[in-house]
């Protein structure tokens, strides 16, 4: 599709440059369903709680409209613009993470997570921060190592660099999923940078038969024994046993996903967002888009998501310089990541972790700071000359 | 060319990472698949279930009806009253209106009304008038719902026969217990769609399943005999002073009892108030201890020495076996030794040369110790079991007590002796009753029963309940003999108080006294049967610890003859003498 494009371009040779018009699309139609989905998931609850069935929706598209002029300029300016900030963007990142725990900090849902920004009604999830300054980072970090980004040492390095924010998101936040994500960016970039193959294919052995091993001993554990996060596991697997407590989200999203069938309920025709699934709007939105849309809606949902890499990964692909194809490449895995997870914590593929759904879930920061990325990928992607190719 | 190189390989490595986030992606395509087509039905179950919210519509208990048709356990209508936290608009309102129509404190509904849960009940079987004219008043957040009562017409007859229902209808004693699987009825449901704080979602509409009443128990009950026996009964007790009189009719030909009185009775529509005074620092185990002691059932939870009545057995076992004919004579000097125990006849001076016909009539134990030793233990034994004693009745009442009897191996002369005559064992009275009324029928060991047929409310027939019967228990020879014999115990023998002018009764009389022996404690007791040579109705009259005179034949007798004067015209049995 893209060398189609490419083409015919090429022929009315009309502009030197190209703006990917396809993954704007993608990125505008991921929005507006969001925000649709958000209402309909959102307004029962919304309505007994603010008296405004409305009230997360306006809420979500005043964020996507700051977030998509924040993209539209992130586009319009040179990527190798924001190289010199690098440094600063690292330790920035380090330095933002303990704000929440000063008087600017706002708890919810029993975690300190977000700051407010004093004058402006938006609060800010240092995580998110941090996801897009390690991208940066890290795509400066490349390109700095050269040729030695394959040696041990470029790999330790690369690999020690996003530990510190990952440690604190983890620790003061207590958002261990935020942290797996920082952690899973660097290391999809240093698979990329790194031209060698043999010990990644060791190491995701390993990881998986660990996973493997690890789950097996659990299984085989009481359940009595061990501590929060082996519990989590036991009722991961079976979440029946545990109507009451942690088991509870888990099951109403499968409830949700289980009665939306292959067709689904229809549009607005929830029951479970009445109050029984917590988060709908949020982590779980893509269970009440099953439950309504049924399983047309949802795999239409995921082949979105797939067309989005694959855009991203053509302008990756075809990027003027290697920090502009490792900026994509940090995207890419922030969405895939993300997008992976979600799904798999819904579908109780995995046990239950808090994670929003890139673009549809509510969540104010996370898509402001998505939309700054995806402003930088549409940034490299107006360096691609055609005419080269 | 390295740079080259190095992209290609970059290229390679972008597509690599991005194919494999496809593969994951449907991978979890596959779990969705699973989730929403193999397990959809299993989880729209669950969500159905989780968001739909019952109230039961309670079926109406199926009624009991005597032998002529009247109703004895009815239903009636009451309303329970609820009220849902979350619907209430006016909270004043609504507890001002409910505090003034069920008279409720206002501190109690006021707290019920401020609760918060997803229905609070205030108050349970209220008056259907009452229930209306709160429905009048249409407040929000205001249910009432139509509910059934047991209700009991006759409030205190037959009580511990009929039995009483609990708070959800079901059968706790009595024939409400016995036939539960047919009065009962099956609940029906309403069921609303609700959001998870209990808020119907009114779009979806309410789905109904509709209760099945239960059906209805034709009995074999008279009430007008069970309501006349029962007044019998109080005089007794009240004349007599009696701790408890118990009264038994019943048809001994096919065993449908047709009255069984126990007073004191209790009344049904007040079970758990109790009869008797007691002060008020009663602990709840006493209270209930006091409670089940008021419910039970003497003709069939209690167990008595009959006494003189059993002499019909001890006849009818030495008839059948041969070891004595009515002509045969016995000499009575008013006690027998049996091994090295001296038995005394109630008659100190003894009765002297006398037949056995004679001996039946003046109740003489040694002519029936006589005929029991005659027997041997063996025999008397093979007897005792043939005749059904050792087993239960079978009657259609719960907790029927067994028989407390010598077991074989223990029992000697002496005990067989004090055997013949009725002591030293225990049986229920309507244990005495059927084994007599299978002597005098011919031999057929009848099952004794009220339940005869049941019916739905439509009045189509559903099930004509069988008993069993066991015949040639005694040979029709000897059972008419013995109904000769006790013919005479009533015209001529110490059962002439239970003679009634123009019609012919035959019955037995007995007089024992409660263990332990010198208490001063008797039982008075007879049993009677009409017309004595084709029996239809048999009664026994059990009067407990009577004061002053306490002769069965001075004081049981006369009662089942008043009740015969009345009841055998009513059941038409006239004159039968005049042949």
């Amino acid at each position: 599709m893209a060398a189609q494009r490419r083409k015919h371009k090429k022929k009315n040779n009309k502009s030197e440059y190209f703006f990917d018009y396809s993954l704007l699309f993608i990125i505008l139609f991921l929005l507006g369903f969001g925000m649709l989905m958000i209402y309909s998931a959102s307004s029962y609850t919304a309505y007994l709680e603010y008296g405004d069935s409305a009230q997360y929706l306006k809420k979500q598209l005043l964020a996507s409209i700051l977030g998509l002029i924040a993209m539209t300029v992130v586009a319009n300016i040179p990527y190798h613009f924001w190289e010199r900030f690098a440094v600063l963007a690292y330790v920035v990142s380090i330095a933002i993470i303990p704000v929440v725990l000063t008087p600017l900090g706002i708890s919810s849902h029993g975690a300190r997570r977000w700051f407010k920004i004093p004058g402006i009604p938006l609060q800010v999830q240092p995580a998110e921060v941090a996801k897009l300054c390690m991208i940066l980072f890290l795509a400066c970090l490349v390109c700095k190592l050269g040729k030695k980004a394959g040696t041990f040492k470029g790999i330790v390095l690369m690999f020690l660099a996003p530990l510190p924010q990952a440690i604190m998101i983890w620790r003061i936040t207590s958002n261990l999923s935020s942290a797996i994500i920082v952690v899973g960016i660097s290391v999809l970039m240093i698979f990329v940078a790194d031209p060698h193959y043999k010990k990644y294919l060791v190491m995701g052995t390993g990881a998986v038969a660990g996973v493997i091993a690890l789950v097996y001993a659990i299984i085989n554990m009481e359940t009595s024994e061990g501590g929060f996060r082996i519990r989590r596991i036991a009722i991961w697997l079976h979440p029946e046993t545990d109507p009451e407590g942690t088991g509870f989200q888990t099951l109403q999203a499968l409830y949700a996903i289980g009665s939306g069938g292959i067709w689904g309920k229809g549009l607005g025709q929830s029951m479970q967002k009445l109050n029984f699934l917590p988060e709908a709007q949020n982590d779980m939105i893509f269970s009440i888009i099953c439950e309504e849309l049924g399983l047309f809606g949802a795999v239409a949902v995921i082949l979105m998501f797939i067309l989005l890499l694959w855009r991203m990964m053509i302008i990756a692909n075809n990027a003027p310089d290697l920090f502009g194809a490792m900026l994509v490449v940090g995207v890419i895995g922030h969405i895939a990541i993300q997008v992976i997870l979600n799904i798999a914590v819904v579908t109780n593929s995995i046990p239950n972790t808090g994670i929003s759904l890139p673009f549809i879930s509510y969540g104010g920061s996370s898509v402001m700071f998505l939309l700054i990325e995806m402003g930088l990928v549409l940034s490299v992607a107006k360096r691609i000359q055609l005419k080269e190719v | 060319m390295l740079s080259r190189l190095k992209k290609t390989a970059h290229r390679k490595k972008i597509t690599i990472a991005v194919v494999l986030c496809v593969l994951v992606l449907a991978g979890l395509f596959g779990r969705l698949v699973y989730l929403m087509i193999w397990k959809a039905d299993y989880y729209s179950e669950l969500a159905t279930q989780l968001h739909e919210r019952e109230r039961s519509i309670k079926a109406a208990r199926g009624r009991i009806i005597d032998r002529n048709g009247t109703v004895i356990a009815d239903n009636r209508t009451v309303c329970t009253v609820s009220v849902i936290h979350s619907q209430i608009e006016d909270a004043e309102t609504v507890i001002d209106v409910l505090c003034k129509e069920l008279g409720l404190s206002r501190e109690y509904v006021t707290q019920r009304v401020e609760k918060y849960s997803s229905i609070e009940r205030i108050k349970s079987n209220v008056d259907k008038t009452i229930g209306d004219r709160i429905r009048e008043y249409d407040l929000a957040g205001v249910k009432v719902d139509e509910d059934y009562k047991r209700y009991y017409p006759y409030s205190d007859l037959a009580s511990k026969v009929l039995g009483f229902t609990g708070s959800d209808n079901q059968g706790i004693i009595g024939l409400e217990v016995v036939y539960e699987k047919y009065l009962e009825g099956t609940s029906g449901t309403i069921l609303t769609v609700t959001d998870a704080a209990g808020i119907e979602v009114e779009e979806e509409g309410e789905r109904r399943i509709e209760p099945v009443n239960g059906k209805d128990l034709y009995i074999s009950l008279d009430m007008n005999i069970q309501s006349y026996a029962t007044q019998l009964a109080q005089q007794a007790m009240a004349a007599k002073e009696a701790e408890s009189v118990s009264i038994l009719v019943m048809n001994p030909q096919n065993g449908e009892i047709l009255a069984m009185v126990n007073v004191p009775e209790f009344d049904l529509n007040n079970p758990y108030e109790l009869t008797v005074d007691v002060n008020k620092d009663v602990t709840d185990k006493e209270k209930q201890d006091l409670l089940n002691q008021m419910w039970r059932n003497g003709c069939i939870n209690d167990t008595y020495e009959p006494g003189s009545t059993f002499k019909i057995i001890t006849a009818a076992a030495g008839l059948e076996e041969g070891v004595v004919t009515p002509q045969s004579t016995f000499s009575c000097p008013g006690y027998i030794i049996v091994d090295d125990r001296k038995i005394k006849c109630h008659k100190v001076a003894g009765h002297g040369g006398e037949t056995f016909v004679q001996g039946t009539m003046n109740s003489c134990n040694p002519v029936f110790i006589t005929v029991g030793l005659r027997l041997g233990v063996d025999k008397y034994y093979e007897y005792f079991e043939k005749f059904g004693l050792k087993t239960k009745t079978g009657v259609d009442l719960p907790g029927e007590a067994g028989t407390i009897m010598h077991s074989k191996e223990d029992m000697g002369n002496v005990e067989l002796a004090t055997v013949s005559f009725g002591q030293s064992f225990q049986i229920t009275p309507m244990q005495l009753v059927t084994t007599v009324s299978s002597i005098i029928n011919g031999g057929n060991r009848v099952t004794p029963h009220f339940g005869v047929k049941v019916m739905n409310m439509e009045g189509t027939e559903i099930e004509v309940l069988e008993y069993p019967v066991q015949k040639g228990i005694v040979s029709e020879e000897t059972s008419a003999t013995l109904r000769e014999i006790l013919e005479l115990v009533v015209s001529e023998g110490t059962g002439k108080n239970g003679k009634i002018e123009g019609f012919r009764i035959g019955g037995k009389t007995a007089t024992s006294q409660t263990l332990p022996r010198g208490s001063g404690r008797y039982i008075a007791s007879y049993i009677g049967f009409a017309p004595a040579d084709d029996p239809q109705v048999i009664a026994l009259a059990i009067v407990n610890n009577p004061q002053g005179v306490y002769y069965g034949g001075q004081v049981a007798a006369p009662i089942v003859r008043q009740l015969f004067e009345n009841i055998l015209p009513y059941l038409g049995i006239m004159n039968y003498n005049e042949e």
